[in-house]
């Protein structure tokens, strides 16, 4: 440290920050512009992947803020995106438009979450997550015998899916909001309560925060955006049925985008979205093989690189900086 | 719901009694990796079909029945068991218990994929004529996989018990279950004990397969199904018993198959996992009191 003057740093690295800061807002707008443009110079193929990328980006967000924050691994997710989708498919056949149609089946899996958080939120730890298994496992297993929505065959949607530029602004849409929903929640005190409670519950509590308000707010709001996400799938599809609606693939396949992308980070279910996609799609004529790689691969960042690719990448451009001009070098003394 | 008579009603009785000793079978690795080593197998499930097909392709190989084929199912499991854990999850240990936990999530990702690529994605089962031959119980017909698989489970269990309270590895299993740290302390090399428990629990994961594959027809993605009511049994039996295992899956089986009885076959498991859920909500200390020691 610097100790003969912190001011002459300081007042020159606040400047630095600032410009860095308006550079980075450039840089978020250009972004946002030319992927909001991007279907009138893109193919049809290029909208569709897109489109499951920024599925998954919200998804991942939504699973991120449970898992990578609030520390409750939850393996049951296909439980709120089928209840989304069967909202959606039900409201959208009654005359109701797409997009209040995908709002209503967000509030439709959270209210099914806060239903169901009394029960889980009696257990900790690993007992949470085979119950989140259990209950959607349940979930679907009950889908496909009750005879009063469709049954095993499912409901047929009536009304015309969107264009495929549609679909993909809806999905821009839903993934932008779901990132700022999270960026949103971390700005707040509630970030702090999750993270202590993730920490050390029993200590959280005796600090006197109540565990139970923090952990059902991210559990609803994650329940929220996986509806909105499953109303989106709804909006795609000429049909929905119990075995893909409430699939346990959709769980693993969140699970696997946070965790590739790295857990607890904003920009960690982005990239996990953009890899996980586009490796099935590099590896589309071969889906087993696809998998069985994705699984070795999860296994590997959890060994070697827990931070995920987002962490990876956030090292080595720190790395790029430290070896940039020396403004930014004094910047980041003051900072430690 | 219907009513059903009584003749039905104790024909699932019966049937369920009998069906719990599978359920025991297959739950007995995930009971005795989660009491002792305290990991949240997530690829128990693919571990019990990798049986099934083991069996399957002893049998459509070399002819071999399955349960003869159980001899060498059970070692051929623990000597994959052993090595897989000393290499992916020893490492793990003092992490946390999410490492550990989502390394497992990967593998059963990669084995019910290997499962497809290996053996395509067709529903199978081990067709033998003596195990779907009706067996009579006191004027009761149930099939005769039914009891076979509850002599088998009966045996392992009692043999599983035996070792873990009579003998000097069941010794040290106790002893790293009860307080890792000590038993290290007291020159148990606990990381060899989780190795053994492991292939333990995978070789009586795959006689349970074997088993399920004589008596029901088994796809790439059965085994959750199997990893499932491998918790509830554990639930139900009380964590890191042995012989709790059994009666847990016995009460699994006779809920179970009453349940069917009452609301129709296809609700069987959605009432094994809604009762499943009913007992982890309302009696969590039971659980996990001991878990989170």
């Amino acid at each position: 440290m610097s100790r003969a003057e912190p001011g002459a740093l300081i007042t020159s690295a606040v400047p630095a920050r600032r410009a860095a800061r308006a550079t980075l807002a450039g840089a978020l707008v250009a972004a946002g512009a030319l992927l909001a443009l991007a279907p009138s110079f893109t193919s049809d193929y290029v909208q569709q992947v897109s489109f499951r990328v920024l599925q998954y980006a919200a998804l991942g967000q939504a699973w991120n803020l449970l898992a990578g924050y609030g520390g409750l691994v939850s393996l049951g997710s296909a439980a709120f995106i089928g209840i989304g989708a069967y909202t959606t498919a039900e409201l959208t056949n009654h005359g109701l438009p797409l997009i209040p149609g995908m709002l209503v089946s967000g509030v439709f899996a959270a209210g099914f979450a806060t239903i169901v958080s009394p029960a889980l939120f009696r257990l900790r730890g690993l007992y949470f997550t085979i119950g989140t298994l259990a209950l959607a496992e349940a979930l679907r297993l009950f889908m496909v015998n009750y005879n009063g929505l469709g049954g095993n065959i499912g409901i047929f949607l009536k009304s015309a899916a969107p264009t495929t530029a549609g679909l993909y602004w809806l999905a821009l849409g839903v993934a932008a909001a779901a990132t700022g929903l999270v960026l949103l929640v971390l700005r707040t005190r509630l970030a702090i309560s999750l993270r202590a409670v993730r920490d050390d519950e029993d200590a959280a509590r005796q600090m006197g925060l109540v565990s139970f308000r923090t952990k059902l707010f991210a559990f609803t709001l994650a329940a929220f955006v996986m509806g909105v996400v499953g109303g989106l799938q709804a909006g795609k599809l000429s049909q929905i049925e119990p075995y893909g609606a409430f699939g346990l693939q959709w769980t693993v396949d969140v699970v696997t985008v946070a965790l590739i992308g790295g857990l607890g980070t904003l920009g960690g279910p982005l990239v996990g979205a953009v890899f996980t996609v586009v490796l099935a799609e590099l590896l589309n004529a071969y889906p087993s093989l696809h998998l069985a790689i994705t699984g070795a691969i999860v296994i590997a960042v959890v060994r070697f690189a827990p931070e995920g690719l987002w962490g990876v990448l956030a090292r080595g451009w720190a790395r790029l900086a430290a070896a940039g001009p020396r403004t930014q070098r004094g910047a980041r003394r003051v900072r430690q | 719901m219907h009513l059903p008579g009584t003749h039905t009603l104790v024909t699932a009785l019966v049937s369920g009694v009998l069906l719990g000793g599978l359920l025991a079978l297959t739950a007995l690795g995930l009971s005795l990796v989660l009491g002792v080593m305290r990991l949240i197998n997530l690829v128990h499930g693919e571990l019990v079909i990798l049986g099934a097909y083991l069996g399957y392709a002893l049998l459509s190989g070399l002819g071999l029945d399955p349960l003869a084929g159980l001899l060498l199912v059970a070692p051929a499991l623990a000597l994959l068991a052993y090595p897989l854990q000393r290499i992916l999850l020893l490492p793990l240990l003092g992490k946390g218990l999410q490492a550990p936990l989502l390394t497992t999530f990967g593998l059963s990702v990669i084995a019910q994929n290997l499962f497809v690529l290996v053996f395509h994605a067709d529903t199978r089962s081990l067709s033998r004529s003596y195990a779907t031959a009706p067996l009579g119980l006191a004027g009761l017909q149930v099939p005769a996989i039914y009891a076979i698989s509850f002599a088998v489970a009966l045996v392992v269990v009692g043999g599983v018990h035996l070792l873990v309270r009579r003998t000097g590895v069941g010794r040290e299993i106790r002893a790293a279950s009860e307080d890792p740290v000590a038993a290290a302390v007291l020159g148990v090399d606990v990381g060899r004990v989780y190795a053994r428990t492991y292939a333990l629990g995978t070789a009586c994961a795959g006689v349970g397969g074997v088993l399920v594959g004589l008596a029901f027809s088994f796809t790439p993605t059965t085994g959750t199904a199997y990893l499932l009511t491998g918790f509830a049994v554990v639930v139900l039996g009380g964590l890191g018993s042995v012989l709790g295992t059994l009666i847990g899956g016995i009460g699994l089986g006779v809920i179970e198959s009453v349940g069917g009885a009452f609301f129709g076959d296809g609700y069987r498991d959605f009432i094994g996992l809604v009762v499943f859920l009913g007992f982890l909500a309302l009696r969590p200390q039971g659980v996990l009191g001991r878990a989170e020691r």
